[in-house]
């Protein structure tokens, strides 16, 4: 068996690899099926970005019309890979930092099956023309159910290891991952039951679905995605937390601010008055826990320059929090009342900001923890650090294009559509070349997350090197889970080298 | 902190704003009183209610299942909020025969027989709050509206205003079926080959009676009006 462990730092290395291997199969199963429906939503994404400069294109059968496979495309990236990607961050995070092992990988492995299962249903059901045309809910009315009930069976097993943790301080990681578990249920059955069930105004019903989109952005995906960033610059650099006032400041600004944001969307449609003013003032303010959680972030890392160059997860957590500063700035500039939201309302501007908080943000810190997480819990090395780069670069780029094609051609399309004096078709005919350029960028990022999925399928299946076992602890190399510092010694200096050769 | 305090924390945090923009406002407008007309004001009695007809809550869930809303809006704005207004043709037509300028914002009372309002995403296309005006006074005007979208949904390039449209086209709403006796009346002008026509199918036909219900320019009471007309005519 093991051999005679002697010190606390042997037997700390052993417990992380004890709860790593009891979340091999769940962590692996919500990160490779998300990966799966993110090349799916890409492909999707593709055809409809081509649709939007060649109408013709792939126009004779019903299922693949454009406003079939715009939902498709977003929902499978939302339900199929932002959501599963969470899950898996969910569990890994608050397992390793409750030092709890999973003891419940069947029902959630059966869980997650439901929930692809719902989402298959509900993307069969957008494509087979039984969208409910409710933008981000497009899903037919029979598929929140079954994702609700799933996704409690998922969470509890967090939420109870969480409840019967060890004493000690709960780190600000920890603290956003249970909030956005918390957040996601109240905002999921709110937007179901007044859209679904209980028949309101069709006004209102609209300014709920507005806020819901933010909501499920700015209170779920970021808290997750800002948890697992936190998380990953500790770990990663092995260095403290570079203000403690900074990490409570961003999370309890995010907390009050967040939940008012979204109906600037309803600028000028007759609802109460203050609900659209309320909106943007919040998606403004939003600012402040963005910026408050990527300095804090950016600064822990920076000091560590070595560790920086060689790790995967540092360079797309970092680029996925500039990603956030970026889409706080542009959320500023982009909902001014009387300036410039009457441009961006109604144009291309509100895909690239969905797009840059889904894909450029949130996605790029999951690609990184993926990178720092998955050697652990199969214990195998990545087999190739040309592919991850590859996935960076592309990715990066990708999104760059998108975001500033997407931009300025929101932004002039905009201006063409406040020109009344012009014929409707100035405003149209101007978006065809950012049209064309997006489309060319979604080509790049789906050919990267393609080999991303396939690179996931071979960590699953364990074909890569051997990692160094923790039952070996005094190797000369060291192990997989040697090189991190746990929630209680942020402050013990450690390299982080063992992953992506 | 313990957990209690944070749940505490994010339930206040959280349920004031849920509170304040959802759900108070969500039965506040669940029960929106209708608006009485004056004699005086209005030039008519009773309570303002635009009448919609044709299949509306039918063509609602084509017009939803075929996402529609992607690209089309189905609001216009007040001038403080874009210049919607000013379009000739777009909050209501704006030399009507019989009306004069008819133009106006949407209201809340535009949505009757609706379950959603289909705001819209983007304006690819134009904004459709009107667009059973426009067919009938403008782009049709002396012929077929429902020929004319019937034919705008097969191939939006074909109608002559549209040669420039990046409307896809929709095919999957036709079915193609042999002339028994004489042609069908709302048959395509398109050939199919001997003895067959392309006819809307049920969808098709729901949905071009939404499209054409769409005509959001009623006089709207003085109580809404929050610009009366420049008697020398806006822009």
């Amino acid at each position: 068996m093991y051999p005679a462990l002697t010190t606390t730092t042997d037997q700390d290395m052993l417990r992380r690899a004890e709860i790593d291997r009891s979340l091999r199969h769940p962590v692996m199963f919500f990160l490779t099926s998300g990966a799966a429906w993110l090349a799916f939503s890409l492909l999707f994404g593709v055809i409809a970005s081509a649709k939007v400069h060649h109408p013709g294109f792939l126009a004779n059968h019903s299922w693949l019309t454009y406003g079939r496979v715009f939902p498709a495309h977003i929902n499978a990236l939302l339900y199929g890979w932002g959501m599963q990607a969470a899950f898996a961050m969910i569990l890994w995070l608050m397992a390793r930092l409750s030092r709890k092992e999973c003891t419940a990988a069947g029902t959630i492995l059966t869980a997650g099956c439901v929930w692809n299962l719902g989402v298959a249903l509900g993307i069969t059901g957008i494509l087979s023309g039984n969208g409910t045309g409710m933008p981000w809910l497009e899903f037919p009315s029979f598929a929140w159910p079954v994702l609700l009930v799933s996704y409690f069976a998922i969470v509890v097993w967090p939420f109870i290891q969480f409840r019967v943790r060890p004493q000690g301080l709960v780190p600000i990681s920890q603290w956003y991952i249970l909030a956005a578990v918390i957040w996601f249920p109240w905002i999921f059955i709110t937007a179901n039951m007044l859209l679904h069930c209980l028949p309101g105004h069709p006004l209102m019903a609209a300014g709920i679905n507005a806020w819901y989109k933010s909501a499920l952005v700015f209170l779920f995906f970021t808290p997750v995605a800002v948890g697992t960033a936190y998380e990953l610059a500790l770990r990663e650099t092995g260095r403290p937390l570079f203000s403690d006032a900074l990490s409570k400041l961003g999370f309890w600004s995010l907390a009050i601010i967040a939940p008012w944001a979204g109906m600037q969307k309803l600028a000028g449609v007759p609802v109460a008055y203050f609900l659209p003013y309320v909106g943007a003032a919040a998606t403004a303010l939003l600012f402040i826990p963005v910026c408050a959680a990527a300095t804090n972030t950016i600064r822990t890392i920076a000091p560590s320059r070595e560790t920086f160059d060689t790790s995967a997860a540092l360079s797309f957590t970092t680029a996925g929090m500039i990603c956030l500063v970026v889409l706080a700035v542009s959320l500023v500039l982009l909902n001014l009342p009387d300036s410039t939201l009457p441009l961006t309302q109604f144009s291309l501007s509100g895909y690239a900001m969905d797009i840059f908080a889904l894909y450029g943000f949130f996605s790029l810190v999951m690609f990184g923890a993926a990178y720092f997480i998955v050697p652990r819990v199969t214990c195998r090395d990545w087999l190739s650090s040309r592919l991850i780069t590859l996935h960076f670069l592309f990715s990066v780029y990708g999104m760059l294009t998108v975001f500033l094609v997407t931009l300025l051609g929101g932004l002039h399309q905009g201006l063409g559509q406040e020109d009344w004096r012009q014929p409707w078709m100035v405003a149209v005919s101007g978006t065809n070349p950012y049209a064309v350029a997006t489309t060319f960028a979604w080509c790049l990022i789906l050919f990267s997350n393609v080999f991303f999925f396939l690179h996931l399928i071979l960590m699953w299946l364990r074909v890569g090197r051997h990692a160094f076992l923790p039952t070996q602890p005094g190797s000369a190399h060291g192990s997989i889970h040697d090189d991190e510092a746990d929630a209680s010694d942020h402050a013990a200096p450690h390299h982080a080298t063992a992953h992506s050769h | 902190m313990s957990l209690r305090t944070f749940i505490l924390g994010l339930a206040s945090s959280f349920g004031v704003a849920w509170l304040a923009i959802i759900v108070i406002p969500f039965f506040k407008m669940r029960a929106l009183a209708p608006i009485a007309l004056s004699q005086t004001v209005d030039g008519a009695t009773g309570v303002f209610f635009p009448k919609r007809t044709g299949r509306v809550a039918d063509g609602a869930g084509v017009y939803a299942e075929n996402g529609c809303y992607l690209c089309h809006t189905q609001v216009v704005r007040p001038t403080y909020a874009g210049n919607d207004l000013y379009r000739p043709d777009w909050g209501g037509l704006k030399a009507d025969a019989e009306r004069g300028d008819t133009r106006r914002e949407t209201n809340a009372y535009d949505f009757y027989g609706e379950k959603f309002a289909q705001l819209g995403v983007m304006r690819i296309g134009p904004d459709l709050s009107n667009l059973g005006r426009r067919v009938e006074s403008i782009y049709a005007a002396g012929g077929d509206p429902a020929a004319w979208l019937y034919a705008h949904l097969y191939n939006p390039r074909v109608n002559p205003q549209g040669w420039q449209s990046t409307c896809p086209p929709h095919p999957f709403l036709f079915v193609k079926r042999e002339i028994k006796g004489s042609p069908s009346a709302d048959a395509l002008k398109v050939k199919v080959g001997r003895n067959h026509e392309l006819v809307p199918d049920s969808d098709a036909k729901a949905l071009v009676s939404y499209l054409l219900s769409l005509k959001k320019d009623h006089k709207a009471p003085a109580a809404l009006d929050f610009a009366p007309k420049n008697p020398e005519g806006a822009p």
